[in-house]
Formats: C-alpha cells, structure tokens, sequence
C-alpha cells in the first residue's frame, strides 16, 4: 500500500475512534471517517495506476 | 463598572491583539508566499475581514467560550485574568520559536487552569471540554480534506489548460477572495473568543445576567483589537506557514483558504471553538498531499504538532501558578 493510502487510512481509523465520544457531533466524526475511507482507495488505485504505467 | 474588572477587559483585548499578531499569519501567510499581496497590504486586506466578520456570524463560539468550560460559580476577576495571563504567556512563548499553535487552545487552558486553581478538577464542565478537544482532532482533519479535494478538483478543471501564466494570474486574483472569506472565519471564531471571556468576566462581577447574550460594544471592541492585532502583523509564522510546511502556488493558496474558510464558518455557525491555526495548517498539508506525502515537510508539521499537543496543558500550568500568586497577593 502506498504512504499516502495508508496516511489517509489512519486519519479515517482516528475519526471513527471519535465516533462513540462525539455525542451530538457523532455525524461529523462519522462522515469525515467515510471521506477518507474514499480517498484511501482513490490514492490507491492512483498509486496502482501509475504503477502499471 | 469597578477598576478591577476594567482593568481585566483591557487584559482580553490585548490578548485579543495578541491573537490577531500570533494569528496574522494564518490569514495571510499563502497570499504572501505566492507574492499575491506585499506582506503591508496582505495585514491591511486581513484586518478589514477579521473586523467586517461581527456583521456576519452570530455569538455561538463566545456563549461556549463563556459557559461550557468552567462552572459560572467558579468564575472571577482573579480566575479570568490568570486564564488570560496563561493564554497570552503561552501565545508570546510559542510566537518565540515560531510555532503555529493555537491561541483558542491557549485560553482554554488558561481558564481551565485557573479555575482548578481555585476549587479543582470539580469545576471543569466535562461536556464543553469534550466538544473542544473533538474538534482539535477533527478540524485539521476536514481542513486537511477539503484542501485536499479542492486541490484534486482544480487539477482535473485546468489540466488541458495550456496558457499557465494565465491561469496563475487568473488564481492570483481568487486568492484575494479566499483570503478575504479565511480572515472573515478568522475574525467570527478567534474574536468571539475574547467577546466569551469578556461576558464571563462581566456575569461573574455582576454587570450581567447569566443568560446575558453578548452586548454589541463588547462585540465592537473585541473585533476591533483583533484587526489591530492583525495589522500589526507575526512574519515569523509567515515563513513557517507560507513556505516551510510545503510550496503553494496561487491554485494551492485559493485550495487551503478555501478549505479553511468553509471548515471556520461551519464551526462558527455551530458554537464550536476551533483553532484557526490547525484549519490552515491543515489545509495547506492538504494540498501538499494531493501532488505527493512528500510535497509535505513532515518534520515542520510534526513539531507543530507537539506545539498543539503541548498548548493546553503549558496554558494550563502557567495559569494555575499566576492563579496561586494573584490569590496569594489578594
């Protein structure tokens, strides 16, 4: 897996840590997590596109 | 109005100021580094913003500032001015070393460790702290992906775009935009702030009720000393902002504002004290991020980060200690 994927992966592992002491702000926590689940795929599909190339 | 509460309004306005010098940076720092602005017009075009920002955004972040931290009983002229003496301290200290910290964290913990000074651990309000501390975690982390999308979202409108000069141009201007609605974000959460510390002091004293909405020369004054702040400008944390933590093009500089300024209004229109600083900084790793992890100098950003690990509990600390000799005086 590239950096940045895994970079992006461990930020969205933290948001979803929050998510059981966010409270009202859970939501937040939640759909910040799920943006960088996507960009953890789309960087590794990136990184793996390039590879091809 | 008594001569010791007088006295400590003015300590919040300057540590208003100070905020706005420490934090000039932040609003500044990539419409300078990308030579949008000369650093003397780029305060100016800051400052106005940060003051226009009173017709804009309500008192949300100042009543969670006022109420949500410490328990109102606990509050006095003594615990509110060793709180603002922890902030300001903290600020000049970090601004020392060129650090990119918080004033926001700092006067939280000021005011934290003043009142824990007083009567304890008791009087902390577990649920206000707890809406903080999730939000020193999560704002970089939206400021971060949204400068990021931003940055990706310009590459794919622009990459047959041959004319770059141009399009430089072209964004040169958009970064006067986006500078302008950053230090409008700015002014609405960091202004607010001191407005908070100011209600405080006054339902603590007696001159308001403690459901009191924030009255407007206090909304005037504390808008006022942070544009001053602001146009006295902090170029040490220009360099550290606008070219150590990673190279910004004028597209890159309109990305991190941008992303910056949406995650400041979201968080001022919710009551939610963020940290300016950790937005930007963000914001601006995002769009390092988004050519490669290393556009980004991780070493810079890592010792910003234990600056911002560190703020709280150095406020803390040195507001608990001013607390003890003001007693001790008194």
């Amino acid at each position: 897996m590239d950096h940045r994927a895994a970079f992006f992966l461990a930020a969205a592992i933290v948001c979803f840590l929050l998510v059981p002491v966010s409270n009202g702000y859970a939501w937040v926590s939640a759909g910040v997590g799920s943006v960088y689940v996507l960009l953890a795929l789309a960087s590794w599909l990136d990184a793996r596109s390039q590879r091809r190339i | 109005m008594q001569a010791p509460v007088v006295f400590v309004i003015a300590v919040a306005l300057a540590f208003d100021f100070v905020n706005g010098f420490h934090d000039a940076a932040n609003s500044i720092a990539t419409v300078v580094s990308t030579r949008v602005l000369s650093p003397r017009i780029a305060v100016i075009w800051a400052a106005f913003f940060n003051f226009a920002a009173f017709l804009v955004f309500g008192d949300e972040v100042a009543s969670t500032i006022a109420k949500d931290v410490v328990l109102q009983n606990v509050l006095s002229i003594g615990v509110v001015f060793a709180g603002l003496v922890g902030a300001i301290l903290w600020d000049l200290i970090t601004f020392w070393f060129g650090l990119p910290t918080s004033s926001s964290h700092a006067l939280v913990g000021g005011m934290a460790g003043a009142a824990v000074a007083k009567a304890g651990f008791g009087v902390l309000i577990g649920e206000g702290l707890r809406k903080i501390g999730i939000f020193i975690i999560l704002s970089p982390l939206v400021g971060l992906a949204i400068g990021l999308l931003l940055t990706v979202a310009i590459f794919w409108a622009f990459h047959r775009y041959r004319s770059i000069e141009r399009l430089n141009r072209g964004f040169r201007t958009g970064q006067l935009a986006s500078a302008a609605a950053f230090s409008l974000g700015h002014g609405a959460n960091d202004a607010q702030k001191t407005m908070g510390v100011i209600l405080a002091l006054l339902i603590a004293s007696g001159h308001a009720a403690s459901d009191a909405s924030t009255p407007l020369w206090v909304v005037l004054s504390a808008h006022t000393a942070i544009g001053l702040g602001t146009l006295t400008g902090g170029w040490r944390i220009v360099k550290t902002m606008g070219s150590k933590i990673t190279r910004l093009q004028p597209a890159g500089g309109v990305a991190a504002e941008s992303g910056a300024a949406l995650t400041l209004f979201a968080t001022s229109a919710s009551g939610i004290p963020v940290s300016t600083t950790h937005t930007i900084t963000g914001a601006i790793v995002g769009v390092g991020a988004a050519r490669r992890l290393s556009a980004v100098r991780w070493g810079v950003a890592g010792r910003v980060v234990w600056a911002w690990i560190l703020t709280i509990p150095g406020a803390f600390v040195i507001a608990w200690s001013t607390f003890l000799v003001v007693d001790a005086l008194s």
